[in-house]
């Protein structure tokens, strides 16, 4: 990590192009909603082609600025997709985890980005309505959950899985898609993988900044410095209750960055 | 199926086969019809048509003048404005426009839209009038001294009201033809029996006219002598929430209510609703902005969905209670939106407003299933809510999807996208340097204004500026949006060519749009500048300096977009589809998949297509019969079935399916006309060129039912490239032996029983009854190696086709010999005849093979390809005369060999046994290894698994060159297949290649006729059973050879061979029992019991015993060395398949 070497250079900003994909009504929207404006509304407008909002992402090492175009989910809607993912550096492929066929829809928008989008595009894969599971319940708790398995994402491991299929098997939630497989899966294609609650805020900041670090330097726009640190390993000290993106790094915004390599 | 395929046979009858992928129905890009464009200048139902045409002048009176002039025929010099134009006459509407119209036959859309262009925003119509006919209550002829005609029509304007209005004139217009007196007489006819048929509807236009409030706005008039909203003891008609939630915007501000006097006045002088006749004022005062309770009347004026809901008036409230309590797909995405259409409108967060978006769209998704709901109606038809009553906005949903945003909403939005296209283009063209700006700094236009267009600016503007644009949209149509689309972006030019990227550009527009009730001029000295606010400077800019954007501006740019729009959304519909088809299908190539693909779209398209000609001529038969659903159903003439316009059926059903065959495989296509006329050139061009009847065989059924996950709703994509997959995706034979053995495997126990058996015989007669396309070679090299030059020279001059004749036969002997007996008792009997037949082969090869190459160079060179086939009988006697001296020969010694054809003791061969049966015999082998996946032909590219299966057998084509070069020299007409050759087929006019077929073909259906002496034979026996019971086995035995030989008898049994019929048959039966070698060694090892078939049907056969005696010995003299040298190989193969 380069981080040390940063002196009082001001931090580059960079622009980044994201797009959300995914079944109708899974919550894009409103994970932009929460995202942005920290806001959530039960009966949100239908997007009618893309809606085009932005939010600024500060990273340790970097700002970074999201354009999010949050497209519309009906099936018919998908012949409009290429138009709003071209030159798109990420993506977040949404689904809903109480309703399997969301899933496999984002295995399909998957499968489209990793044809037809920018290569290197950074995809992430996000389980939405979390508050409507168990685990979903308490806020932290369920962070530190996702959080965890998040990680075994990364490394590997399949522990977060059983410990969910248990809780199903006490309470019957409304969870229809185990941790286990999308994180299965999300491993696979090499993936991001978040569960997500858009109501409760939970992991939604997480999921952006870890977009933001997963973006490569390289394929930032304005982006001047060249040394910032991209590992994703950054992003397991940013606590649940960091609903704001902004205030989240204030801290982070202090410390500054410069090129280290 | 018969009549199925009489259907499809006159279907083809009625299309024109030069050009048979454009229908004969009139497609709406090239060409459109007279009629149509007739309906899209009035804005009339599809129902109408252009009858009459002439040139009028149309004498309105003076408004002052009317009153006193009451009734009778006054001259028409006092009258007021006059106008001259076109009058022109439909089955229900008589309408007139100054504006000229160019309906001659010819027309195209250029040039009969052309004067949408000239009226540069006054309205489809111009100035005149659309009149149902059952508005006209009286027609007089008035005595005219300068027209010959001149007629006084006297319309029902104000007089449906219960309550008579006071002060109320009759509505009169004068209309003076100009013309001959022939064609005014002709007119006037026409008229005659239109109003005649008009009466009839005068109580339809009673119910429609009560719901507009113009009326009540007239008919309260009396009391309050101005706007009377509350002052008529009357309960007003529903114009929408507004009158419930009030309606947006401050009606104040917008002078609802001296706009809403203007209205009064123009309705009391020209007529309201359906009898409104346009005069200039009419267009000025939907510039200005529609008053509140009047909008959604004139909005369903306009767009003529008033004439719509004229022709059924009922229609909405009969869709909803059609269809009460079902479910459909469309209903959930529309619950899913109710909540979320308008949310800011106080009527869209009550149970009132959300119950009749609920209703409205729901009742639209039924009336036309084609769009279902599509998001983005929601907001629409929840802003129509706020000014009309949910029948209105039910038809003006309709106009809007069907007319005036055609393809918008379809499943693939292809409409959205193509006026995106157009939009861009017109922007590249009015505003170039914008648009250079554009493309530099990657802004991609058309995300900013998909929305504006989709949503109509609903969801873009506040709501007052919108409603405003869709005044005028739903009078001057389609161009409206673009007109102020590119408006705005010429307002905002300057600062939107300092942004850099899609956000700075959206955030111009935004901020622009929550300011349009600014001023424009802020800082303007002038007061009157200062009071324009920067919507109305957009309005002007829009039709101003975009005047020159016309209808025909954006046909013609649509046109030209047409084409690439489509494909981009087939491309990437295909691309996603084919991806999403599952582990499967990742088997086959992506190209493999691709053509799948088209050629099943393909198909479903065409089949659709002369399905809709078969439903157009029925309806031309019933018509008006359903004329209130058709009336709402998408228009006639537009293009269904390609992906990209929408919804296309994804099931095919089994007729559809043998179409998809026929396109596939060479088999699949039906034998009539004639084979010789059939034969394609060669590869995929050819098989498109023409169509194919496709043929239809059981094999093709069972193909249909093991593919289908649900026989009765038919084939989808998945299924389709599932089955293909199963049986080209992998190169392994026994994939391909499991695959067919499970395809007659119908109790699904791992057996097939002798039914099956000789079912799957027939398919294999039937799969290989086009020839191989070099997939197969039949080498003899073996006997090369191992027997007489005599025999090489004759194995060599028999093709592929008739060899494979050959193991079929052989292929069915030995499944009965193998079969496992149900019974087990059965078995012993096998075992005991074992050794006996396998001599007795031996004894038969080769039967006659010495003058066969000749005879069969004879045939070659004699006999026409298409040579009649004769009856079956006169074949089966013909061919039983060479045969039977072997049959004599076979049942001397096999006598008690045949349990296996006792229909009294079943018998069934499992999947080893299928496998064993087909190892055994090369043809077979190559047919099940090679031919039967190839014979699927999908795209150019050999994939991989057929790459691999060529390359295993190299040696036979190696061989098989050999021989090539030994039978050009032989057979002149070198009638055999190229190996490699993909999609080889021998071309036509090779003689024996007809004759070729001819033999498979009656084989086939010598194949049926065995089965039918089986069965017979089974009768028989049941008859005999009691007399003759020692005799039994016996008269089996003699039974089922008698049968088999039959199938195998076929070549001779065409009566124009000749000599060649015996040679051939002969020969054939050379292979027969030289590939039954190689079992019979087999059968020996496993100790498995064997019998020879002969064929030994009645007592007929006597007379030839002997003489098939001298030819069956004369074989086996020949044949002795063989089968020993073939021992090792055969074990080899029995082990392997044991294993």
């Amino acid at each position: 990590m380069s981080e040390a070497a940063s002196a009082n250079a001001p931090k580059p900003s960079s622009s980044v192009k994201l797009v959300l994909l995914g079944e109708a009504a899974v919550g894009k929207s409103s994970l932009v909603l929460r995202f942005v404006n920290n806001d959530f509304q039960e009966n949100k407008e239908p997007t009618i082609g893309a809606a085009f909002l932005t939010q600024k992402c500060s990273l340790p090492t970097r700002t970074i600025k999201f354009e999010i175009w949050d497209t519309a989910g009906q099936e018919r809607f998908a012949s409009l997709a290429p138009m709003y993912y071209r030159n798109a550096q990420a993506a977040l492929v949404v689904y809903d985890v109480t309703k399997p066929s969301s899933l496999t829809k984002a295995k399909h928008w998957v499968a489209e980005l990793q044809r037809q989008a920018s290569p290197g595009i950074v995809i992430a894969l996000v389980g939405n309505k979390l508050d409507l599971t168990n685990d979903g319940g308490d806020v932290s708790e369920a962070a530190g959950a996702a959080q965890d398995e998040s990680e075994s994402a990364q490394n590997g491991e399949e522990g977060a899985g059983e410990e969910d299929e248990v809780q199903d098997a006490v309470s019957g939630d409304a969870r229809k898609v185990s941790t286990r497989e999308a994180t299965g899966y999300a491993e696979e294609e090499g993936l991001l993988f978040f569960e997500t609650s858009a109501k409760t805020g939970t992991n939604v900041v997480d999921v952006f900044t870890a977009i933001a670090n997963a973006i490569p330097e390289s394929s930032l726009k304005t982006g001047r410095g060249t040394g910032a640190g991209t590992g994703q390993t950054s992003l397991g000290n940013r606590s649940a209750e960091d609903s704001r993106v902004n205030l989240g790094d204030r801290n982070a915004a202090t410390a500054k960055e410069g090129c280290a390599c | 199926m018969i009549p199925w395929s009489s259907f499809v046979q006159k279907a083809q009858s009625l299309i024109d086969p030069a050009n048979f992928n454009i229908p004969a129905l009139s497609s709406p890009d090239h060409n459109p019809s007279k009629a149509s464009l007739f309906r899209q200048q009035f804005r009339l139902p599809d129902s109408q048509n252009p009858l009459q045409e002439i040139t009028a002048d149309l004498v309105l009176p003076l408004p002052n003048s009317s009153a006193n002039q009451g009734d009778g025929s006054r001259k028409v010099d006092r009258a007021g404005n006059t106008y001259t134009g076109r009058l022109h006459l439909s089955e229900r509407f008589i309408c007139f426009s100054t504006q000229p119209t160019s309906f001659i036959p010819s027309a195209t859309a250029s040039t009969s839209t052309a004067w949408t262009g000239q009226t540069h925003g006054t309205g489809p119509s111009g100035n005149g009038f659309v009149l149902p006919l059952s508005c006209i209550r009286r027609v007089e002829r008035l005595h005219s001294a300068s027209h010959v005609f001149s007629l006084a029509l006297t319309t029902w304007n104000g007089l449906l009201n219960k309550q008579q209005e006071p002060n109320l004139v009759p509505q009169r217009l004068i209309l003076q033809l100009v013309g001959s007196r022939q064609a005014c007489e002709r007119f006037c006819d026409t008229l005659k029996k239109g109003l005649r048929e008009g009466m009839k509807e005068v109580d339809n236009l009673r119910t429609v006219v009560t719901d507009c409030y113009s009326e009540y706005l007239l008919s309260g008039a009396k009391g309050k002598g101005q706007d009377g909203n509350e002052s008529d003891t009357r309960q007003p008609p529903d114009a929408g929430l507004g009158l419930i939630f009030r309606y947006p915007g401050d009606a104040r501000k917008l002078r609802d209510r001296s706009k809403m006097r203007l209205w009064g006045e123009y309705f009391r002088e020209n007529g309201r609703n359906a009898t409104l006749i346009r005069q200039p004022t009419f267009h000025k005062l939907i510039r200005v902005g529609l008053p509140n309770r009047l909008r959604g009347e004139i909005w369903e004026l306009t767009s003529g969905s008033l004439f719509l809901r004229l022709q059924s008036p009922m229609l909405y409230q009969q869709t909803l209670s059609k269809f009460d309590g079902q479910e459909s797909l469309a209903i959930d995405e529309i619950e899913k939106d109710l909540n979320r259409s308008l949310p800011e409108y106080p009527g869209f967060q009550s149970e009132e407003g959300i119950g009749r978006l609920r209703r409205v769209l729901t009742a639209y998704s039924w009336i036309d299933p084609e769009i279902g709901y599509c998001q983005a109606m929601n907001i629409v038809v929840a802003a129509l809510l706020i000014y009309m009553s949910e029948a209105q906005a039910f038809f003006l949903l309709s106009a809007l999807c069907d007319r005036l945003l055609p393809g918008y909403y379809s499943t693939t939005m292809y409409g959205t996208l193509l006026d995106q296209k157009v939009f861009e283009s017109l922007v590249e063209k009015t505003m170039p340097v914008l648009w250079d700006h554009l493309t530099k700094s990657d802004v991609q236009l058309s995300v900013v204004s998909l929305p504006w267009f989709l949503s109509l600016y609903i969801n873009s503007m506040p709501l007052v500026f919108a409603f405003r644009v869709l005044d005028v949209f739903f009078l001057e149509g389609p161009k409206v949006l673009f007109q102020v689309g590119l408006a705005i972006l010429r307002v905002n030019g300057e600062e939107l060519l300092e942004t850099q990227d899609d956000g700075s550009f959206i955030s111009v527009l935004k901020s622009y749009f929550s300011r349009l009730d600014e001023s424009a001029h802020p800082r303007s000295e002038n007061p009157k500048l200062r009071a324009i606010t920067r919507f109305q400077e957009l309005m002007v800019v829009a039709f101003k300096e975009f005047s020159g954007i016309t209808h025909s501006t954006i046909t013609e740019t649509r046109e030209k977009h047409k084409g690439a729009v489509l494909e981009n959304i087939e491309t990437f519909a295909k691309r996603t589809s084919i991806r999403n088809l599952g582990p499967e299908s990742k088997r086959l190539s992506v190209d493999d998949l691709g053509t799948i693909y088209d050629r099943f779209y393909e198909t479903l398209y065409q089949w659709e297509q002369r399905q809709r000609v078969i439903e157009e001529e029925t309806r031309r038969q019933e018509r008006k019969r359903s004329q209130r659903l058709s009336m709402l159903a998408p228009p006639a003439d537009t293009q269904v079935g390609r992906v990209g316009l929408g919804p296309s059926p994804t099931h095919m059903d089994y007729e559809a399916f043998r179409e998809f065959l026929a396109a596939t495989s060479k088999w699949a296509v039906a034998d009539s006309p004639g084979p010789s006329g059939k034969e394609p050139s060669s590869g995929k061009s050819a098989l498109w060129a023409n169509r194919r009847q496709p043929a239809n065989h059981e094999f093709m059924q069972r193909l249909y039912r093991k593919w289908a996950t649900n026989p009765e709703e038919g084939l989808n994509l998945q299924n389709v490239v599932n089955g293909l997959a199963r049986l080209k995706g992998s190169p392994d034979i026994m994939n391909n032996i499991n695959y067919f053995f499970d395809l007659y495997d119908d109790s699904g126990n791992g057996q097939v029983d002798r039914e099956g058996i000789l079912k799957i015989s027939e398919a294999l007669l039937f799969l290989s009854r086009r020839g191989f396309e070099g997939t197969i070679t039949a080498t003899p090299s073996v006997e090369n190696l191992n027997s007489t030059a005599d025999r090489d020279h004759a194995e060599n001059s028999l093709t592929t086709d008739e060899k494979f004749l050959g193991s079929v036969s052989a292929f069915i002997r030995r499944c009965f010999e193998y079969a496992d007996p149900s019974h087990p008792e059965n078995r012993k009997a096998d075992q005991q005849d074992a050794t006996a037949e396998a001599t007795e082969k031996l004894d038969s090869f080769a039967i006659g093979d010495d003058d066969e190459e000749e005879d069969l160079i004879d045939v070659d060179d004699t006999k026409p390809a298409s040579s009649p086939a004769p009856d079956a009988t006169a074949q089966t006697a013909k061919s039983a005369t060479p045969e039977s001296n072997s049959d004599d020969h076979n049942r001397s010694t096999s006598e008690s060999a045949n349990p296996a054809l006792d229909p009294n003791n079943p018998l069934h061969i499992t999947l080893p046994t299928f496998r064993m049966v087909v190892l055994a015999d090369e043809l077979l082998e190559q047919f099940f290894e090679s031919y039967f996946p190839q014979s699927f032909h999908l795209s150019d590219h050999p994939h991989p698994a057929a790459l691999a299966a060529s390359s295993s057998m190299s040696s036979n084509l190696t061989t098989f060159s050999n021989l090539g070069s030994i039978r050009s020299s032989g057979l002149a007409a070198g009638s055999a297949p190229v190996a490699g050759a993909s999609g080889g087929i021998v071309p036509p006019g090779k003689g024996l290649r007809g004759v070729l077929d001819n033999i498979v073909s009656d084989g086939i259906r010598m194949a049926a006729e065995v089965k039918k002496r089986m069965d017979e034979a089974q009768r028989d026996l049941e008859r005999n059973a009691l007399s003759r019971e020692e005799d039994e086995d016996e008269e089996d035995d003699e039974d089922y050879p008698r049968r088999e030989n039959t199938a195998a008898a076929i070549p001779g049994g065409i009566p124009s061979w000749g000599a060649g019929a015996y040679g051939a048959d002969t020969e054939r039966r050379s292979i027969v029992r030289d590939a039954d070698r190689d079992l019979l060694e087999g059968a020996e090892v496993l100790g498995g019991g064997k019998e020879e078939r002969t064929s030994l049907l009645d007592g007929k056969d006597d007379a030839n015993h002997a003489p098939r005696k001298v030819s069956g010995s004369a074989a086996s003299a020949k044949d002795d060395g063989s089968p020993t040298a073939r021992d090792g190989e055969v074990i080899s193969k029995l082990v392997e398949f044991e294993s």
